[in-house]
C-alpha cells in the first residue's frame, strides 16, 4: 500500500479520535468543572473492552496472550460495549468526586486510580496480558472487506470523524439545553447551583459517566484501527497532553475542544515526528514533553481563556469574560 | 513467618525514606497551600545528583547534603518565578494544581534529556549487616532511619519551639490573620519552600541510596506514595505524615514480602484511595480539615 496513503488515513483515525476525547473532557472540566486527571483510564479501558470484545477467546492464536472474556462480537457491539463499560467505570469514582472533595482532591484522587489501574494492569498478565499488552485485535467489519486495502483504510478513517461529529452535535445538544446551563451554574459556582435546587451530585456524576463513555469510545475507535493495545499507550502524563488541547483551545466550549485537539495531539505531536533523530535516544520525546508542560504555562499565563474563548454569558463567568475554572472567586488577599 | 519478620526490616527503612519525602510535601500544603504535583520529580532530581557526584569520587553524605541544597534552591525558585505570579493573578487551587503538573513535567523531561531513559543505580558501599533476630538491616539502613529520626525530631522542634516555625503554623491555620498580626506571610512561605525543598532533595537522595536502580520514569510512582502518606495522615499536618509514612511503609513492605513485590505500591494506592474516599481529612484527625 502506498505509504502516503496510508499516513494520511492515520492521520484521518487519529484526529477523530483526539477529538473525541477532547470533546468527552471538554464535558467535565470545560462545560461542568470537574477535574479527572485520571482521563485517560476511560480510553483505556474502551480500547481494552473493545478488544476483548471482538477477539476470539484467548485459547484460539496458540494461546500466546492471555485476556479475560473473548467474545468474538461483530462490529458495532464492540464499540457501544466499549461506551457502556467507560460509562458504568465511572459511577464508583463519582462516589469520590461528587463528595464535597476541594476539587485539587478530587483531581489527585482520579490521578492516583489512573496510576493504580496502570499498574495492576501492567503486573497482572491475565486480565489484559500484562505488560506486552492485547495484540491482533480484528478491525472492525474485516470478515467482509479486507483491511488491507486502501479503501477500507479511508472509509475507517472517515468514519471516525464521523463518529467524531457525531459526538459533537450529541455535547452541543446537552450543553446548548437547560441542562447545560445548570452545568455551567454548577462550574461557576457550586454553592449557589446548590442553593437554587440544582443537584450537583448527581450532575457531577453524569458528567463522569458521559465523559467517560465518550473517552471510552475513542479508545475503541482506535485500537479497532491499530489493533493492539498495552498499558505503555496510557501512562498518566497522556492525560496532561488533553489538558493541554482544550486549554489550549479554550476552555468552556466544544469548537475550542476540537480546535485543541487538533493544535495540540494531532499537529504538534506530527510536526514533531518530522524532526530527524538527534543526540542520545530519548531526547527528542523528552524535548516533546517539555513542549507540552512549556504550552500548558504559556497559556496559562498569557491566554487562559484559550485560543477560541468561551461565549460571554449574561450572569455567567462572573459577567467578566474571566475563565471561572482556572480562576479563584475569593478576593485577592485569600491568595497571596 | 520469618518472611514476615524479616521485611519489618525493609519497612522500617522505606518507612524512614517516605517520612522525609512526605513532610516535606505537607509542610508545603500546610502553609502554601499549594499541591505541589512538581514534589518528585525534585525528588527524583536529587536522586540523581547524589547519584552523578558519587561517580565523580564524591562521599555519598555529601552528596545527600548536596540534593538537599539543589532541592532548596529549585523549590524557591519554582515558588518565587512561577507559583507566586500565578497565585497573584488568583489562579484556582485546580489552576495551580495544572501549574505544577506542567512544571513538574518540564523538569522530570529536562532530567530525562540529560540523564536518558535508562535506569542507574547508586551502588552505596551498604557495609556491614546488622542482625537482631530476623531483622536483617545493613549499617546504611541504619544511618538512614537514624537520619530520618534526626530530621523529624528536628522539624518537630522547630514548629514547636522557633519563631519560623511558629509562624509557619500561623500561615497554615489563616494567612490573612497571621498577615494581621505582624507574621510576615510571604518570607515564611519562601523560607517553607526553602526548608521543604531540602527535604525533599534529601529524601531524594536517600531514595537512591535505598533502592536498586531508578529512572526519570520513577517520579510519578514515587510522587504518588508520597501522597498517600502525606494524604492518609491529613494534609498538612506534619505529624500525620509521618503517621502515614510509618502506615505506608509497613503495608508496602508487608504486602511485598507476603504477595509479591509487584503489589506493593498497588496497596498505597488502594490505602490512598480509601482514604480519600471515606476520610479525605486524614485518618489520625478527629475535627475536619
Amino acid at each position: 500500500m502506498n505509504g502516503w496513503i496510508y499516513y494520511a488515513t492515520t492521520l484521518l483515525v487519529y484526529a477523530g479520535v483526539d477529538i473525541l476525547a477532547c470533546l468527552g473532557l471538554s464535558m467535565q472540566f470545560g462545560i461542568s468543572g470537574v477535574v479527572n486527571f485520571g482521563f485517560i483510564l476511560y480510553q483505556a479501558a474502551g480500547a481494552y473492552v473493545a478488544a476483548v470484545l471482538s477477539l476470539p477467546p484467548s485459547s484460539s492464536n496458540g494461546g500466546f496472550q492471555r485476556y479475560i472474556g473473548g467474545f468474538n462480537l461483530p462490529f458495532p457491539l464492540p464499540w457501544i460495549g466499549a461506551a457502556i463499560i467507560g460509562g458504568l467505570l465511572a459511577i464508583p469514582l463519582g462516589a469520590v468526586v461528587g463528595r464535597k472533595l476541594r476539587p485539587d482532591y478530587a483531581a489527585i484522587a482520579m490521578l492516583v486510580v489512573a496510576i493504580m489501574a496502570n499498574t495492576v494492569i501492567t503486573n497482572f498478565e491475565p486480565i489484559f496480558n500484562g505488560a506486552a499488552g492485547v495484540a491482533l485485535v480484528p478491525q472492525p467489519l474485516s470478515e467482509t472487506f479486507d483491511p488491507n486495502t486502501e479503501a477500507y483504510q479511508w472509509a475507517y478513517g472517515i468514519a471516525a470523524v464521523l463518529v467524531a461529529v457525531l459526538i459533537y452535535f450529541v455535547v452541543r445538544r446537552i450543553t446548548e439545553s437547560p441542562y447545560g446551563r445548570s452545568l455551567r451554574a454548577m462550574r461557576d459556582n457550586g454553592d449557589a447551583a446548590a442553593a437554587v435546587g440544582k443537584h450537583v451530585r448527581s450532575m457531577r456524576t453524569a458528567m463522569l459517566v458521559v465523559g467517560g463513555a465518550i473517552a471510552a469510545l475513542s479508545g475503541a475507535v482506535l485500537v479497532g484501527f491499530i489493533t493492539l493495545w498495552a498499558p505503555g499507550a496510557w501512562t498518566y502524563p497522556e492525560t496532561i497532553v488533553l489538558f493541554a488541547a482544550i486549554i489550549v483551545g479554550g476552555l468552556g466550549n466544544h469548537k475550542g475542544a476540537i480546535l485543541g485537539a487538533l493544535l495540540v495531539p494531532l499537529a504538534f505531536e506530527e510536526a514533531t515526528r518530522f524532526i530527524p533523530a538527534f543526540g542520545p535516544p530519548g531526547l527528542v520525546p523528552a524535548m516533546e514533553w517539555i513542549c507540552i508542560g512549556l504550552l500548558i504555562l504559556v497559556f496559562l499565563w498569557f491566554r487562559p481563556q484559550g485560543v477560541l474563548p468561551e461565549r460571554k454569558r449574561l450572569g455567567a463567568n462572573g459577567g467578566k469574560g474571566k475563565t471561572p475554572i482556572l480562576q479563584s472567586p475569593e478576593p485577592a488577599a485569600e491568595a497571596s | 513467618m520469618s518472611v514476615f519478620i524479616a521485611s519489618l526490616g525493609f519497612a522500617l527503612v522505606s518507612s524512614a525514606v517516605l517520612a522525609v519525602a512526605g513532610v516535606g510535601f505537607t509542610l508545603q500544603f500546610g502553609v502554601t497551600d499549594v499541591m505541589n504535583l512538581a514534589y518528585g520529580a525534585v525528588l527524583i532530581l536529587g536522586a540523581y545528583v547524589t547519584y552523578v557526584l558519587s561517580q565523580h569520587g564524591v562521599n555519598v553524605w555529601l552528596g545527600l547534603v548536596a540534593a538537599g541544597v539543589v532541592g532548596a534552591v529549585i523549590s524557591v525558585a519554582i515558588n518565587s518565578y512561577i507559583l507566586t505570579p500565578f497565585l497573584k493573578r488568583k489562579t484556582s487551587h485546580i489552576g495551580m494544581v495544572i501549574v505544577t503538573l506542567a512544571v513538574g513535567l518540564v523538569i522530570a523531561n529536562v532530567l530525562l534529556a540529560f540523564a536518558g531513559p535508562n535506569g542507574v543505580a547508586l551502588n552505596a558501599d551498604q557495609g556491614a549487616t546488622l542482625r537482631w533476630g530476623d531483622i536483617d538491616l545493613t549499617v546504611l539502613q541504619v544511618e538512614i532511619i537514624g537520619l530520618s529520626i534526626v530530621l523529624m525530631i528536628g522539624i518537630a522542634l522547630m514548629l514547636t519551639y522557633t519563631r519560623l516555625g511558629k509562624a509557619m503554623r500561623a500561615t497554615a491555620a489563616n494567612p490573612t490573620l497571621a498577615r494581621n498580626c505582624g507574621v510576615r506571610t510571604s518570607r515564611v512561605i519562601t523560607l517553607t519552600w526553602l526548608i521543604s525543598g531540602g527535604l525533599c532533595g534529601v529524601a531524594g537522595a536517600v531514595f537512591a541510596m535505598n533502592v536498586g536502580a531508578f529512572t526519570p520514569a520513577s517520579a510519578g510512582t514515587f510522587l504518588v506514595v508520597v501522597l498517600a502518606a502525606s494524604i492518609v495522615g491529613g494534609v498538612g499536618r506534619p505529624y500525620g505524615a509521618m503517621a502515614g509514612a510509618l502506615l505506608i511503609g509497613f503495608s508496602t513492605e508487608i504486602t511485598a514480602a507476603i504477595l509479591a513485590p509487584e503489589y506493593k505500591y498497588v496497596v498505597a494506592f488502594a490505602l490512598l484511595f480509601i482514604a480519600m474516599a471515606t476520610r479525605p481529612q486524614g485518618l489520625f484527625v478527629r475535627s475536619s480539615a
